[in-house]
């Protein structure tokens, strides 16, 4: 989880990663700061995020992202 | 067209009302669809009968190839689940690969097909002419011949809403739809059938299928909401496009226009776009709403953005979250694209300041162009578009290499992000970068839009223009009426900004009944007088019928 929080801090300082819970529903991540940070993730994780996987569900907050990550490190 | 249907047209009103009355009152709830099909068939038929052929083709084309890619998954999660402690890690790995790659040839094969025909209609001319142009350069005099080709009605837009729904069977991300009747209904529904907005399957498909009563205020709304377009689409976009088709009627009347009237072309042009298009969505989503259908809005007050990339999140939505999804991201999301951006980062320019920014959003950057030449190309055969395509591409690509250059400077210059002069200069400037794009849409090639650009700095001359402006077909009432029209499209515009959270038709409810009352019968007054319903209808005749 902290990694995962460093990464985010680092893609977007201006966001409180914590507390916020609808990062794509209310258009905090736009699609351009979700491929910078799926390139970070796979590269961190070493993980294998497909476009199937870009739901709003699994990016609206650090907690989504965290599960999604352990999903697919399952896989 | 047998008789006229256009969403604008009288027989459609009566089409609509009359579709109500059969659906409020077809007594099996779970079958109101059905009623939903048969006006959609019916206006198709009416509307494109000629063509009916090709959307049944992608319709059936489309319900088969998504059952099929559904049993693939089906029957492999089922075959994964008997293996389940037979099976390592590794066999387990290489059928799911096995099984993707058969998917996704299904999947291609579909969009193969249902493209290929979209692609077939729309270019085949442009490159039979363009081929015959380069060989005959070589001296080679082959003329590969050019064919009437017509496109059949709504083409793009069921196309593309159809593919979306392959993807997403094949994504997993929706079931395919078992009943061939309901997908057809999905692709061919009628106020959407025409210019979109182009609908996810998830979003629309059950709201199609469940039956809904009839409810006042939602009928309320929606006829509000058809009012609004009907005023912009008649009263401003109608009345406009005469004096833009004035200009851009040939090559040769296109050159006889100086400087300052190609600059007023164009500043109405972007007014009778955002009007046509705009106000021929609310037409649609107005009739959805009545069936207590909500359809994605497909405008979001795109002139007030304060950059080319929020300009392109809030006009045309719907064809901007398909290419998002079913485009952008997988080119951007590609191994060769992460790839790239990885190696780059391990360079020594990738280690520097601004290379590590480079590398990191290079795969975004690269693959916004790459989207904005579709969407260049797919506005219509000819290099103009290619250009309209590239500048908008390639205004988003620098953007997002300079980005740190910019932050840099505003933090420099100590200006305050919120500043209310700052955030009206970043509009300005933004509606500029979009009206160089609107040049090529407007002029009639390549060549004469850039020649119109020098002449905006060359050749400004209000006498020429105004005497010029006067030729247009165009009164100067009628210009009043656009202009009026404008101002009042941009009240309520700023209105609807300031209360992001509800629609403005929402709290026109909560004003006096009289007000109300008084704002909806002068809107109607207003469309009935000033609307310009063509030749053989004027307002006058119009109004009369209404007695």
């Amino acid at each position: 989880m902290d990694e995962l929080m460093e990464i985010l801090q680092e893609l977007r300082p201006d966001v409180d990663f914590e507390n916020e819970t609808a990062l794509i529903t209310d258009g905090v991540l736009d699609s351009f700061d979700i491929v910078a940070l799926v390139g970070e993730l796979n590269d961190a994780f070493d993980i294998e995020i497909k476009p199937n996987n870009l739901v709003p569900d699994n990016f609206n907050s650090a907690k989504a992202m965290m599960a999604l990550i352990e999903q697919l490190q399952d896989e | 067209m047998i008789f006229n249907i256009t969403y604008t047209s009288l027989n459609f009103i009566f089409f609509v009302l009359a579709t109500m009355l059969v659906y409020f009152l077809f007594p099996v709830k779970k079958y109101r669809w059905t009623v939903l099909l048969a006006a959609s068939m019916f206006f198709y038929a009416v509307a494109g009968y000629k063509f009916a052929a090709f959307i049944l083709f992608t319709t059936l084309s489309t319900y088969l190839i998504g059952l099929w890619i559904d049993r693939v998954s089906k029957n492999s999660k089922k075959l994964l689940k008997n293996k389940k402690g037979e099976w390592d890690r590794e066999q387990k790995k290489n059928y799911k690969n096995k099984i993707k790659i058969q998917k996704r040839l299904i999947m291609t094969l579909a969009l193969l097909l249902n493209f290929g025909i979209l692609a077939f209609l729309k270019y085949y001319n442009f490159f039979a002419g363009s081929l015959n142009g380069v060989l005959g350069s070589f001296g080679i005099h082959f003329s590969a011949p050019t064919l009437e080709l017509f496109l059949p009605l709504g083409i793009s837009f069921y196309t593309f809403q159809s593919m979306g729904y392959i993807v997403d069977v094949y994504r997993e991300k929706t079931e395919a739809q078992k009943n061939p009747l309901k997908l057809l209904l999905f692709v061919s529904f009628f106020p959407q059938i025409v210019q979109g907005p182009i609908s996810i399957y998830d979003q629309l498909a059950n709201q199609l299928f469940e039956g809904h009563d009839f409810d006042f205020t939602r009928m309320k709304h929606g006829m509000e909401l058809i009012l609004w377009g009907f005023f912009k689409k008649l009263v401003i976009a109608d009345r406009a496009v005469i004096a833009i088709n004035t200009v851009t009627a040939s090559y040769d009347s296109y050159n006889t226009f100086g400087g300052t009237t190609l600059t007023f072309t164009i500043l109405l042009y972007a007014v009778q776009l955002y009007a046509d298009f705009s106000g021929g969505i609310d037409i649609s989503r107005g009739v959805a709403q009545i069936f207590g259908i909500d359809m994605i809005d497909n405008f979001k007050r795109p002139y007030f953005s304060k950059s080319i990339n929020e300009y392109w999140r809030r006009w045309h939505i719907s064809l901007g979250g398909w290419l998002k999804n079913y485009l952008f991201y997988p080119i951007a999301m590609s191994n060769v694209f992460l790839n790239a951006s990885k190696k780059m980062k391990n360079t020594r320019f990738g280690k520097t300041a601004a290379g590590a920014h480079v590398s990191k959003v290079l795969p975004t950057s690269v693959a916004s162009l790459i989207v904005f030449l579709v969407v260049g190309v797919w506005h219509g055969a000819s290099w103009k578009y290619v250009a309209f395509g590239l500048w908008n591409g390639v205004i988003i690509m620098l953007s997002i290499l300079l980005q740190p250059l910019f932050d840099g400077a505003v933090d420099k210059l100590k200006i305050k992000r919120t500043n209310p002069l700052f955030v009206l200069f970043q509009m300005v400037r933004t509606f500029l970068v979009v009206l160089v794009g609107y040049v090529f849409d407007v002029a009639p090639s390549f060549k004469q839009g850039l020649k119109t650009i020098a002449l905006f700095f060359t050749d400004q001359s209000v006498s020429r223009g105004i005497a010029e402006i006067n030729t247009l077909g165009l009164r100067y009432r009628d210009y009043l009426v656009v202009l009026i029209g404008t101002v009042i499209v941009f009240v309520a515009s700023v209105i609807q900004e300031r209360h992001a959270d509800t629609d403005v038709r929402t709290l026109l409810d909560k004003k006096p009944f009289i007000l109300r009352f008084l704002l909806l019968y002068f809107g109607l007054m207003i469309v009935l007088v000033f609307g310009i319903y063509g030749s053989g209808y004027n307002a006058a005749d119009f109004v009369y019928m209404q007695f």
